[in-house]
């Protein structure tokens, strides 16, 4: 476990120094849960379980600081975004769908919502106030959208059967918020030849995704 | 009520990475709020969303930065969270508004010329959203304009006609600067959309170019 438990008080143990205490490890030593083992971490948090939680932040808060400064910010900024993000993981677990979303999926959308507009170098960072847009939109009453743990397997081969110039111009939309002209600018092409590779690149993962079914 | 004009594959992706501002994501998610179609696409690129995070190396925290975090939640109230409604405040026509403007402030619908009223949309943590209702009436023709960034626009209620088509509520228009258009609301009814810029326009530029209508009406 990345947790330890000291004094009756839960401890985040930086994943680095984990013991696997059985648990399945990746190859670099650290913790890897299926979105099964994550989905019911995030219903004992949402019945205020803190070792869960502390799980769950061992696990998602240094991906969560990674992806923040992919896009951009530093790392003071990025790991305060990130305790905001896990903040508002405790106080949402009730929130949480898993028929809407998969935790990760979840989780990606907290921190998307919470930097979407947002400048890069804003040296104070003020939105302390829980974001109500965090919580996910779910359909109207009573359609199905039964999301599997399949679901997340199949979104990474889709994305692992992209070429890598158009696996690049997904993860910009993801990561870096770059307009068509500054790819343009990184990959020094015309702003047309841009925006038709662009297009060929989401259609090509649409049609990925689709055929999935 | 079937949308026939949907909102791009980028535009669906850029809302769900991210990269689509504030404003016009809520016009987005109005539209995928009725319908299931649009829905999926952005449940998916939501997951590749998720996919990404998943892949990333990790980046140690502070040692300190759970006990921090638990502190927080000791210290503060638990509140619970909920949805919050919009209130009594209802689209013209008496239906309920979108739900993705359920935590947006609407504004007084103001005068802004014959037939056309407008409302600004006050976004919470976002100043800049550009977002506004507005409200043509029956067979009100408006003068050609452009853009002069992207516009997205949703039909809530009524319809209206241009160059390219019909458009009946559900469905979402985005119109980049090189689209020049005459819409003209359909003679059966009012017409109310909602609509946004891209980026950071300065509002003045916006008033101006609707006072510019205005003008040439």
């Amino acid at each position: 476990m990345n947790v330890a438990i000291s004094a009756g008080r839960y401890r985040y143990v930086p994943a680095t120094a984990a013991s696997t205490s059985g648990r399945r490890a990746s190859a670099r030593g650290l913790m890897a849960y299926s979105e099964e083992e994550l989905r019911s971490k995030m219903s004992a948090v949402a019945t205020g379980d803190r070792q869960s939680f502390a799980e769950l932040f061992a696990y998602f808060a240094p991906k969560v600081k990674s992806l923040l400064m992919r896009k951009g910010y530093d790392a003071a900024l990025a790991e305060e975004i990130a305790q905001e993000v896990m903040l508002a993981v405790w106080r949402k677990a009730g929130l949480y769908d898993a028929a809407r979303a998969n935790p990760t999926t979840w989780i990606f959308s907290i921190v998307r919502n919470r930097t979407i507009d947002r400048f890069r170098n804003e040296r104070r960072h003020t939105l302390i106030a829980p974001d109500p847009s965090d919580e996910v939109e779910g359909p109207p009453d009573g359609e199905a959208v039964l999301v599997t743990s399949d679901e997340e397997r199949e979104v990474r081969a889709a994305l692992s059967r992209l070429s890598e110039e158009q696996a690049l111009i997904i993860r910009s939309f993801y990561f870096d918020d770059k307009s068509h002209s500054q790819i343009a600018t990184d990959l020094s092409l015309p702003l047309g030849t841009v925006k038709s590779r662009v297009r060929l690149a989401i259609a090509h993962l649409r049609k990925l995704l689709d055929d999935r079914e | 009520m079937t949308a026939v004009h949907h909102p791009s594959d980028e535009t669906l992706l850029r809302c769900a990475a991210g990269s689509l501002s504030a404003g016009p994501a809520i016009v987005v998610r109005a539209h995928t709020d009725t319908c299931q179609q649009c829905r999926r696409t952005m449940a998916r690129f939501e997951a590749v969303g998720g996919a990404l995070l998943k892949e990333i190396e990790p980046t140690p925290l502070n040692d300190a930065a759970f006990d921090d975090v638990l502190l927080k939640i000791d210290a503060s109230v638990v509140r619970p969270m909920t949805t919050k409604p919009l209130g009594d405040v209802s689209m013209p026509n008496g239906n309920p508004y979108p739900r993705s403007l359920a935590h947006a402030r609407i504004g007084k619908f103001r005068w802004l010329g014959p037939g056309f009223r407008r409302s600004n949309v006050a976004v919470a943590g976002h100043p800049r959203a550009n977002l506004m209702l507005m409200h043509i009436g029956a067979a009100r023709k408006m003068p050609d304009h452009g853009h002069t960034g992207v516009e997205y626009t949703l039909v809530l209620s009524g319809s209206f006609s241009d160059q390219s088509g019909r458009y009946v509520a559900g469905d979402f228009i985005e119109l980049d600067s090189s689209v020049e258009h005459q819409p003209i609301v359909d003679p059966d009814g009012a017409c109310l959309c909602l609509a946004a810029l891209e980026g950071d326009m300065r509002l003045k530029g916006v008033i101006g170019r609707f006072m510019q209508w205005f003008m040439r009406a």
